[in-house]
């Protein structure tokens, strides 16, 4: 019997035409329907009303004073965070100053976070869907028959996965059936996708799925459901005390400065 | 053709102050052919941009056919519900006003579509700068202290709160207006710049006869700061040789430092020699149009020549 260092089976050079190419190019296609559909599905951004918009950006306004403190003289620094303390200790810029003391909204009953979530699922469904159906569909038409040597050598454990359908004990972990050649056009189509779709397309997984995992709390979601404003103000309040504490104004000593530099 | 304007439209804005009505008028020459051609029809978000600079340069030079053209197109593309489209609408309707009533009847149509829909802020700031043409100051201010207390990251506001309180003499405000706006980009030298001249006019014009040394101290910092963000400003050093010149002649400075916030005479006059030598070199190297050195603005070169001139004139007779 052959042994793992030099198995070769004669392949029919049509397989390759009949086989490797359509897979290929349904997947491509799929992706760029994928892609317009996405784009067509997504609800256009609700326009946020007056309250929402004064609520957030003050906040941000809080967060720049915070960060660029050291550029203006100390005793703006104080005056506006005086304000600004007392604006959000007091509640002056909430939205619904009723709701300060009650849980945040629930994404279920909150129409802003459904739309949000709406969007996230309709997303994912759009993968979801077209995956399936091509698994499906190779499983039906290309199953039973390896097609393919892949050019790096793998464990044993990998036979069931990458050989579906084709039942042997010896044969190579390298020989991989017709659905591995579906997973690994799944990741390197991606180059594909960039070139024809530009470098924000819906087809590329991969990159939605790094988004969802580092989606840490960005400005996009820091008033999205299940965030409490008063809680964020207050916050902020208690950062801006500290922060006032430490300034070294900018310029000072910046005429010793320039005279060394220029 | 498109890729002319385009490529002179992604460099300045027309509104800017750095655009000649020189080349205003050669822009909006090029504007009728454009408009047939059929890169005018294409849908991305270059053509419309170059759509909306090619509206203002076409009113600037009184094209208004081509404007209103332009006008039509973007609303049948955007809708005429779409607050940049009204917005732009305004402006047109405001430049091919006739008369000062049409201007009010205008005023009214703005301050109705803002008791619609609050938000609207293109339409804001149209009523804003309506309201400063038309000579209401307060109202003016009022409408915009508003408009930051809702929007306070837009620097736009800020920038035009602060010359409408500096036109108003109320310079501490102005300055409160600018800093809001360094908090937002503390890299911004020309802001750095501008509060530099809002100080120093504040401190030719105080009230009572207080000291100014300290306040020029403060305009000369900022014109500091602007240098050190930006080497070859040439606004900045202007600025620096204009107030050192000034601290010098009525200021009162010590010959030791005592604290941080003040200056002595000799890093006074160290600063003036500094600026009078770089503004030299600046307004000799952009005369000769020498490489690197041809991005300064033609009038602002010889304003700066004409201060060193001048300042050489006092400073022969001694």
């Amino acid at each position: 019997m052959a042994q793992p260092q030099g198995q070769m089976i004669l392949r029919d050079p049509a397989l390759f035409y009949w086989i490797l190419i359509p897979i290929t190019v349904v997947m491509i296609l799929t992706g760029i329907l994928r892609h317009y559909a996405t784009i067509l599905l997504q609800s256009t951004p609700k326009k946020q009303d007056l309250k929402s918009i004064r609520e957030q950006r003050n906040l941000l306004r809080g967060i720049h004073l915070r960060t660029n403190s050291h550029h203006i003289p100390l005793s703006s620094l104080l005056h506006r965070k005086n304000y600004l303390v007392n604006a959000y200790q007091s509640g002056a810029f909430l939205k619904n100053p009723e709701a300060a003391g009650q849980p945040p909204a629930n994404p279920m009953s909150d129409p802003a976070g459904m739309d949000q979530m709406m969007n996230m699922v309709k997303g994912n469904m759009a993968m979801i869907v077209p995956q399936t159906l091509i698994m499906g569909w190779i499983n039906a038409f290309f199953s039973g028959f390896v097609i393919l040597k892949l050019p790096f050598p793998l464990t044993i454990r990998f036979k069931s996965m990458l050989q579906t359908g084709v039942n042997t004990r010896d044969l190579d972990v390298r020989w991989v059936s017709s659905l591995s050649w579906y997973f690994l056009n799944l990741f390197g189509l991606r180059p594909v996708f960039t070139f024809l779709l530009g470098n924000d397309n819906a087809a590329d997984q991969m990159a939605q799925q790094m988004q969802q995992m580092n989606n840490t709390s960005a400005t996009a979601n820091m008033f999205g459901p299940g965030q409490d404003p008063n809680k964020m103000f207050l916050a902020e309040a208690e950062n801006l005390e500290v922060a006032a504490g430490q300034h070294e104004y900018v310029l000072d000593g910046i005429e010793d400065r320039i005279l060394v530099g220029l | 053709m498109a890729s002319a304007l385009l490529s002179y439209f992604s460099q300045r804005s027309p509104s800017s102050s750095h655009t000649t009505p020189a080349t205003i008028l050669s822009l909006a020459q090029h504007a009728p052919s454009f408009l047939s051609s059929p890169a005018a029809a294409r849908d991305t978000p270059e053509t419309w941009l170059l759509y909306e600079n090619l509206l203002l340069v076409c009113l600037r030079s009184q094209d208004d056919s081509s404007a209103r053209l332009c006008l039509q197109r973007l609303s049948d593309r955007f809708g005429a519900a779409n607050e940049r489209v009204m917005a732009l609408a305004g402006l047109f309707d405001e430049a091919t006003a006739g008369s000062r009533a049409d201007l009010e009847a205008i005023l009214k149509r703005y301050e109705e579509i803002l008791a619609e829909d609050p938000t609207n802020t293109p339409i804001h700031k149209r009523l804003i700068s309506l309201l400063t043409h038309l000579n209401y100051p307060h109202r003016a201010i009022s409408n915009l202290t508003t408009l930051v207390s809702n929007n306070p990251t837009d620097a736009e506001s800020w920038a035009e709160l602060s010359s409408l309180y500096f036109q108003q003499g109320l310079y501490p405000q102005s300055i409160f207006c600018l800093e809001e706006i360094i908090l937002m980009y503390p890299n911004a030298y020309n802001i750095f710049a501008r509060l530099g001249e809002v100080t120093y006019v504040h401190a030719n014009n105080s009230k009572d006869n207080k000291d100014p040394t300290q306040t020029l101290t403060d305009s000369l910092k900022y014109y500091l700061r602007s240098i050190e963000l930006c080497d070859d400003y040439l606004r900045g050093y202007y600025g620096t040789l204009v107030v050192t010149g000034k601290l010098l002649q009525v200021g009162k400075l010590a010959a030791v430092q005592d604290d941080d916030k003040s200056m002595t005479k000799g890093k006074v006059e160290k600063l003036q020699q500094l600026a009078t030598r770089k503004l030299a070199e600046i307004v000799r190297r952009a005369k000769r149009k020498e490489k690197g050195w041809e991005g300064y603005a033609e009038a602002e070169v010889q304003a700066a020549a004409k201060l060193l001139e001048e300042i050489q004139g006092e400073q022969a007779p001694k």
